[in-house]
């Protein structure tokens, strides 16, 4: 074989994979999002209707920025937390360290819905936080009560492990001896990782940022157990186009706005990128 | 000299602490969740009041294992298909994939950055609307492979990005054929990059619920039971069979760690290749 039929086999595989069933469902969902759906049927008729209502019916432009608060915070919170036990882990694991990185999987083992219910069983009305405030004789947290914190909390709980792996993936292809290098050279442990392992590190704390931020948008159980009457975000609205209401074109042109959403964002946290910076020096060794 | 060494240590402290709240903050569902398995009082089990009846209810129930086998071949489908794709993949775009590298890049990750939800209502809205094939497991398993690919090629490609190509064309110049190359120089090189991403696609995909929801028709997981349990509240049989897998999972952890205490296996650790500097 020739390095260009290899190159041909190699990239057409996976290339015509990901058409067949990553890219012909995402158009069959722009098409669907222009047309309109009646008493739960489709009907074929080209129109923007749908992009009219979602953008400029007050409910969902209240759910979209109410979606994009609370996903910036959980995401901060969850790449700042991510960064120091995955550095933690990096620095102090020893041999233990790939163990200690699985360990942040296991919740994963659990079904995301017996997740949220049971952190609804910790900190809703009767459970272990508030029931225990009570018992001693105290007033119950309001806000850990079918609020958007809990909801928050609820997301931050969901997606803290992928922050941890992304970030510590990233640390295991950095090369101590650089940090060593700038300690004999006499920087301190804070000026080291300021100019040295954070920088370096860069892309993949951008990429875990976008991991959390991503399904945060689109989150639909944990708003919907924890968030309380006021907690509805962008995500749970959408997949109740799909499920209780039955208006499958509508809640296509809202996933299609969530989608060019992402996209935007991506495109933002990418074009403030210094590659050279991040240590970027191409692909393998040729 | 000491000065420095105190901070240093509190440094140390202070990164261990936020570390070990981070595993209490994470396990504490899990806890309520095995506590509640075995209490009568499983909506408010403190104290628990001890029973044994769900565990044997469940064990009891068909369903249960069906649910449990359903999700376990989902999860090794995907995980096959993923890591099977994203090994070509990989090595594509670090041997292969020349000036075009990152639009290649782009493609092939942009599954990441779409939301799973939406992965699932559009893979549902092409096989239920345009192509009228009704969910089953191998449509959920395929729409999660999607998802996992990406993630594995993440896992794999950031270890592998360092990999030395020339080792293989050393084995191609002393008379090996491509497979015996593969099979002889690379594979044993890369297995633990391919075995992360396997293990990986495998977690995310057992329990998915987002995206396995819109197409696995009437095909019971466990995390569509545990949706489908909510209308009537949760059935504490379900906690039982999750503490049940969580269990398996602390087992084989402990048997890792006791094997890495007494140093019979290593995971990649290499002693000589850590910092001297302290």
């Amino acid at each position: 074989m020739t390095h260009k039929t290899k190159a041909v086999l190699l990239l057409g595989i996976p290339t015509a994979y990901l058409v067949l069933l990553f890219i012909l469902p995402i158009i069959s969902l722009i098409v669907l999002s222009f047309w309109k759906t009646e008493s739960y049927h489709l009907v074929y008729e080209w129109n923007i209707q749908n992009y009219v209502t979602v953008l400029t019916e007050g409910a969902y432009l209240t759910f979209l920025i109410r979606s994009i608060v609370v996903s910036v915070i959980v995401s901060v919170l969850a790449t700042a937390i991510g960064w120091i036990a995955a550095y933690a882990i990096w620095t102090y694991g020893g041999r233990f360290r790939l163990l200690l990185a699985l360990a942040f999987a296991v919740p994963f083992f659990t079904g995301e819905v017996l997740r949220v219910i049971a952190l609804q069983g910790l900190l809703g009305p009767v459970g272990l936080i508030n029931g225990t405030l009570m018992k001693w004789g105290f007033a119950p947290v309001r806000a850990l009560m079918y609020s958007n914190v809990a909801s928050g909390i609820g997301l931050f709980y969901l997606y803290l492990p992928i922050a941890v792996t992304v970030i510590y993936l990233s640390l295991l292809n950095l090369d101590r001896r650089l940090i060593d290098a700038a300690k004999i050279f006499g920087a301190g442990g804070f000026r080291s990782f300021i100019e040295i392992t954070f920088p370096l590190n860069l892309v993949g704390t951008l990429i875990a940022f976008a991991l959390c931020f991503i399904p945060c948008m689109s989150a639909t159980l944990s708003p919907r157990f924890l968030g309380g009457p006021n907690g509805t975000l962008y995500g749970m609205a959408m997949a109740q186009q799909f499920g209780e209401s039955g208006t499958w074109a509508l809640g296509a042109a809202m996933g299609v706005i969530l989608f060019l959403f992402s996209l935007l964002a991506v495109v933002l946290i990418a074009s403030c990128l210094d590659l050279r910076r991040t240590g970027f020096t191409g692909f393998g060794r040729n | 000299m000491t000065i420095s060494r105190l901070k240093r240590k509190a440094t140390k402290g202070l990164l261990l602490l936020v570390l070990a709240l981070t595993y209490v903050f994470l396990f504490l569902p899990l806890v309520h969740i095995g506590i509640a398995a075995f209490a009568r009082n499983f909506t408010y089990p403190y104290p628990p009041l001890w029973t044994l009846e769900t565990v044997a209810n469940m064990f009891a129930n068909n369903l249960y294992r069906t649910s449990l086998l359903n999700s376990f071949i989902l999860g090794l489908g995907s995980a096959v298909i993923a890591t099977v794709f994203s090994t070509i993949a990989t090595f594509g775009l670090l041997r292969y994939a020349g000036r075009h590298v990152a639009k290649f890049v782009l493609l092939f990750m942009a599954p990441l950055f779409v939301a799973e939800v939406l992965l699932g209502i559009s893979s549902s809205i092409l096989g239920g609307f345009f192509l009228q094939i009704p969910g089953n497991l191998i449509s959920a398993m395929l729409a999660n492979s999607i998802h996992c690919f990406s993630f594995a090629l993440l896992i794999m490609a950031t270890q592998l990005y360092r990999y030395d190509w020339r080792l293989d064309e050393a084995a191609m110049v002393f008379g090996a054929s491509p497979a015996q190359t593969f099979f002889e120089v690379t594979l044993p090189l890369i297995w633990p990059g391919l075995l992360s991403a396997f293990i990986i696609s495998l977690i995310l995909s057992f329990n998915n619920l987002e995206i396995s929801f819109y197409l696995l028709g009437a095909t019971p997981t466990l995390p569509s039971m545990a949706w489908g349990a909510l209308r009537h509240g949760i059935k504490p049989e379900l906690y039982a069979l999750a503490t049940v897998v969580n269990i398996v999972v602390f087992v084989i952890l402990a048997v890792i760690f006791v094997l890495m205490k007494t140093g019979s296996v290593k995971f990649g650790y290499r002693p000589e290749r850590e910092s001297s500097i302290v």
